[in-house]
């Protein structure tokens, strides 16, 4: 049986009808058109599903639809202003960090979660920020290469 | 061994660090993958699999499903043409699968039936009202008790290869010189068995298929692929359509690394299913069909006899390979042809004897996983090595010299190695790595308390570029805008690799227009001309080169209208940002859209167009026998010599990669940037391989169906991964280039120095892999 509720997404409301079991990715892909985020697994094991949840990065593959009503979600799709991408986008495509590119939305959500909370993380932060997230094409080094340039880039433009 | 080409001008934008085109659309989610295809009326289907691992048949009875609401199509192979399909098509191998399975189910996994329904809860209901009544057979799971007489046959009524043993799917025979007379001449001999696992592809985008089914009989169809046209070419005639009814279209594709080679079941279903209902289909793999039902790499057992000279010379080697095929022949044919080229081309081997076996076990079949048997033949090859130069106390770097093919060396097969940067390449990773310096002084005395063991190991390894196989050839269109600007139309298919990232440079390299300003349409079997595909390393080298000669005719074009407009000779003529203008005078300029007028004007509405095609190996007609090897196989080969430093814990058995060095000839980067990801990722692929994938099956049926229990490397496996570049050919104007693959080649070098390395570390010789903590500790004799 379909209820309505009213999600916040990417800073505009939208008012859906889900059944109880509909996961936020569903809504997303299925109802919103939103496939930026992407679903590998549905279990919660590679991280393409992460959204941002208040500032924290979720997987809505794991996430009740009807749970996230008073919560803040942030897509792939909300992050860049038009056509001026973010420090974190710019760095991912300026290092070579982006082959097929399926992980990369999660990725950056991650990331930019990271570097929010965090604008001079150590390597062994970025490592913990990304434990979670699988990627089969760059074995991860441009991507270290990536986030380390977005920090820096981030610094000099705050200095 | 540096280019010794002068012809290289200054290049603008080939052999440069340029982000790839289709960077900006991936990283705002923006690219649009058959997984988030959607489209009006759009159902979603899915399909029943066999439970058995070998039965026949009885009945199938979909009549409870087909009365539930929702359901809108159920077919078995009653609903089918019945006609079987297969990768590899010959007299010799006539095709063996059928989409939907007919009388007979060969594997757990095996598709039986498929139901397309308005929602993924009908649709699950549906799969459980489906009755299927089945009477199990005798299965057979390993290759070795499958070839034994007595073992129960899997294809009974097949025509196969005819071999004195029972359930051969095919067979690979090859030799030269005197194989005994060889060994009979060597001063040692040895003989070694190696076994490489089960392990899979892993690609993030799950294998998925849109179909959709126009009334007036055209079939439109995304699917998550390795190239479109070899889709076409096997979805279409099963379907009973003509090529020209199908249309694949382009997706951006999540990984493939050889998975997605094949036809599957499901992309034949959606179709069907569409063609049946008149709306769109989706199917859509969940990770557990794939790690259960879908196709993971080749487990190749390789028993290798190699004599030697006591100064290490190679002189004669002897192979038999096993291939656990699955239930179907698959690429499996495929492997064992390529296992004997893998084995070949790195070293010079006066005698040589090669059997190959691909054997048909019931278990889902096997396809190409990146390399395609190159990662388990180097990894046996080059733990051999290695074990004979410690006999004949040699050290690895001097015994990979003393056999390492020489630029224009020919191969047994005709093949010329062409500009061979192989000595260079062992010559510069041992220096970059000191590696005599560390070798031989990580291994435990008897009295060492240290915990962590360093080792330090040497792989080599060599890779086609491009063969021979449907579609054989590639072409491309460049056609210009009025505005100056070009398109570039090509079938060729990015799957990750940057395909349309490095044939933009070409065409921008030739044309003189900025990247940005050039649109690239891509691996569309209607708008897009015929391409290889990406999964036979002909992208850079094939591709690349029909792309160049369609952007020279363009360039010729402009340059000839040019020369005719301002009374100059075009041998004094420079393009630049868009334009022509006479050299020392650049006031005398006439921009393109100033040409495409006047070309249009003056030759007939002519808006400048140019065409190009190449294929491999121009001279002969058709790919090499895969039963005999004999024929010439590719235009060039890279070469490589990989270094692994490894740490071993000798308390826990764990072993990791910490280094990875990569010296490699790949011909020139076209792209630098994205050349070292694709090292970076085999690399990680390589330690994936050796640390810590498995996938565990037990009597036809996957334990560890789940990236929990298959665990693929993750950032806290991440090794230190360092390039070298031996740069062999160079980017010519006018005349083809020589480049050669990085796509495929770097796994197995890197496998290969890392059980290497691990012997170096803590004297332990692992024949298999997984290279896992119980063997360590069974090889330091702390376990039983």
């Amino acid at each position: 049986m379909k209820r309505l509720i009213e999600l916040s997404i990417n800073g505009e409301r939208h008012e859906l009808a889900v059944e109880p079991q509909t996961t936020l990715i569903e809504v997303l892909r299925e109802q919103l058109g939103l496939t930026g985020t992407k679903e590998a697994c549905g279990t919660g094991e590679c991280g393409s599903c992460t959204v941002l949840i208040d500032g924290k990065p979720i997987l809505s593959c794991l996430t009740l639809a009807m749970d996230c009503c008073e919560q803040h979600i942030v897509t792939i799709e909300g992050i860049a202003e038009g056509d001026q991408l973010t420090s974190v986008q710019q760095a991912f495509l300026d290092c070579g960090a982006i082959q097929c590119g399926f992980c990369t939305p999660g990725m950056v959500l991650s990331i930019t979660a990271l570097l929010e909370r965090n604008s001079r993380p150590s390597e062994t932060d970025i490592k913990k920020a990304l434990e979670g997230h699988l990627c089969r094409c760059t074995g991860y080094n441009k991507i270290m290469e990536a986030v380390k340039k977005a920090a820096e880039h981030m610094a000099a433009k705050d200095s | 061994m540096t280019s010794k080409n002068p012809e290289t001008h200054k290049l603008d934008y080939v052999g440069k660090r340029i982000p790839r085109k289709d960077g900006p659309d991936k990283v705002t989610g923006r690219a649009k993958y058959t997984v988030d295809i959607q489209l009006p009326g759009m159902l979603v289907g899915s399909i029943l699999r066999s439970p058995y691992p070998h039965a026949r048949i009885l009945n199938i009875d979909t009549s409870r499903a087909r009365r539930l609401k929702g359901v809108k199509a159920v077919i078995t192979s009653e609903d089918t043409l019945g006609m079987k399909y297969a990768f590899v098509d010959t007299p010799r191998y006539p095709p063996d699968e059928y989409a939907l399975a007919k009388h007979r189910v060969r594997f757990i996994g095996e598709p039986v039936a498929a139901v397309a329904a308005t929602d993924p809860y009908i649709l699950g209901e549906a799969l459980g009202l489906i009755r299927v009544d089945y009477e199990p057979l005798e299965a057979v799971f390993d290759p070795e008790e499958a070839m034994q007489l007595g073992a129960s046959e899997i294809h009974p009524s097949h025509p196969k290869v005819k071999e004195p043993f029972p359930n051969i799917a095919g067979k690979t025979e090859s030799e030269w010189g005197d194989i005994e007379h060889g060994f009979a001449h060597s001063d040692y001999v040895r003989e070694d068995r190696f076994e490489s696992h089960l392990r899979t592809h892993g690609y993030l985008e799950p294998q998925a298929t849109v179909a959709s089914y126009e009334p007036g009989g055209k079939l439109n169809v995304w699917t998550s692929s390795q190239g479109t046209f070899l889709k076409r070419s096997k979805l279409a005639p099963i379907l009973g359509l003509p090529l020209s009814a199908v249309r694949v279209h382009k997706a951006y594709v999540g990984g493939a690394f050889g998975g997605k080679v094949d036809l599957f079941s499901h992309e034949f279903c959606a179709a069907l299913l569409s063609m049946k209902i008149g709306r769109p289909v989706k199917i859509e793999a969940s990770r557990e069909e794939i790690f259960t039902a879908y196709r993971h790499g080749e487990p190749l057992i390789a028993e290798i006899k190699t004599g030697v000279k006591k100064d290490g010379t190679l002189v004669a080697q002897k192979f038999r390979i096993i291939n656990n095929c699955g239930a179907y022949r698959g690429t499996g044919v495929v492997v064992i042809f390529l296992a004997w080229g893998y084995m070949m081309i790195p070293y010079r081997v006066p005698n040589l004897k090669y059997e190959g076996f691909s054997v048909y076990t019931n278990n889902p079949p096997r396809t190409a996983q990146r390399g395609h048997g190159c990662p388990q033949i180097r990894f046996a090859v080059e733990s051999q090595l290695d074990m004979i130069a410690e006999e004949l106390g040699l050290d690895p770097v001097e015994i990979r010299l003393k056999n390492a093919r020489r630029q224009g060396e020919q191969l047994p097969n005709g093949d010329n190695v062409h500009n061979c940067g192989l000595k260079e390449c062992i010559q510069k990773s041992a220096q970059h790595t000191q590696f005599l310096e560390k070798y031989g002084k990580s291994r435990p005395a008897s009295s060492s308390n240290a915990r962590l063991h360093r080792g330090i190991g040497m792989g080599v390894s060599a890779y086609i570029t491009g063969s021979l196989i449907y579609p054989n050839s590639s072409a491309a269109i460049v056609k210009m805008n009025d505005d100056g600007t070009a398109t570039l139309l090509t079938g060729a298919l990015d799957i990750g690799q940057g395909a349309e990232t490095i044939l933009c440079q070409i065409v921008a390299e030739e044309l003189k227009i900025p990247m940005e300003e050039i649109q690239v349409i891509a691996a569309d079997t209607e708008t897009t001309p015929t391409d290889l595909g990406s999964w036979i390393s002909g992208n850079a080298y094939v591709t690349g080169n029909a792309t160049r000669i369609a952007a020279t005719e363009v360039r010729k074009k402009l340059l000839d209208m040019a020369a005719e407009e301002m009374e100059a000779n075009i041998a004094d003529l420079v393009l630049e940002n868009k334009g022509v203008y006479v050299a020392g005078s650049p006031e005398r300029r006439l921009s393109y859209q100033q040409l495409i007028t006047s070309s249009i004007q003056k030759r007939r509405g002519d808006p400048i167009i140019g065409e190009g095609h190449w294929r491999n190996v121009r001279d002969v007609p058709f790919h090499p026998s895969l039963a005999t090897t004999k024929g010439r196989w590719s235009d060039s080969y890279a070469f490589d010599a990989q270094v692994a430093e490894v740490e071993v814990d000798v308390e826990t058995g764990q072993a990791r990669l910490v280094r990875a060095v990569t010296a490699h000839d790949c011909g020139f980067p076209i792209n630098p940037l994205l050349v070292e990801g694709q090292i970076d990722g085999q690399v990680s692929m390589a330690l994936g391989h050796a640390f810590l994938e498995d996938v565990m099956m037990k009597e036809g049926r996957t334990l560890n169906p789940n990236w929990l229990e298959y665990r693929m490397p993750t950032i806290h496996n991440m090794a230190f991964s360092e390039y070298i570049d031996v740069i062999t050919e160079s980017y010519k104007k006018d005349a083809p280039y020589r480049t050669k693959e990085v796509g495929e080649g770097y796994v197995s070098g890197i496998l290969a120095a890392i059980a290497n390395a691990i012997y170096d570390a803590v004297g332990v010789r692992l024949h298999s892999t997984p290279f896992t903590p119980e063997k360590i500790l069974r090889g330091l004799g702390k376990i039983k």
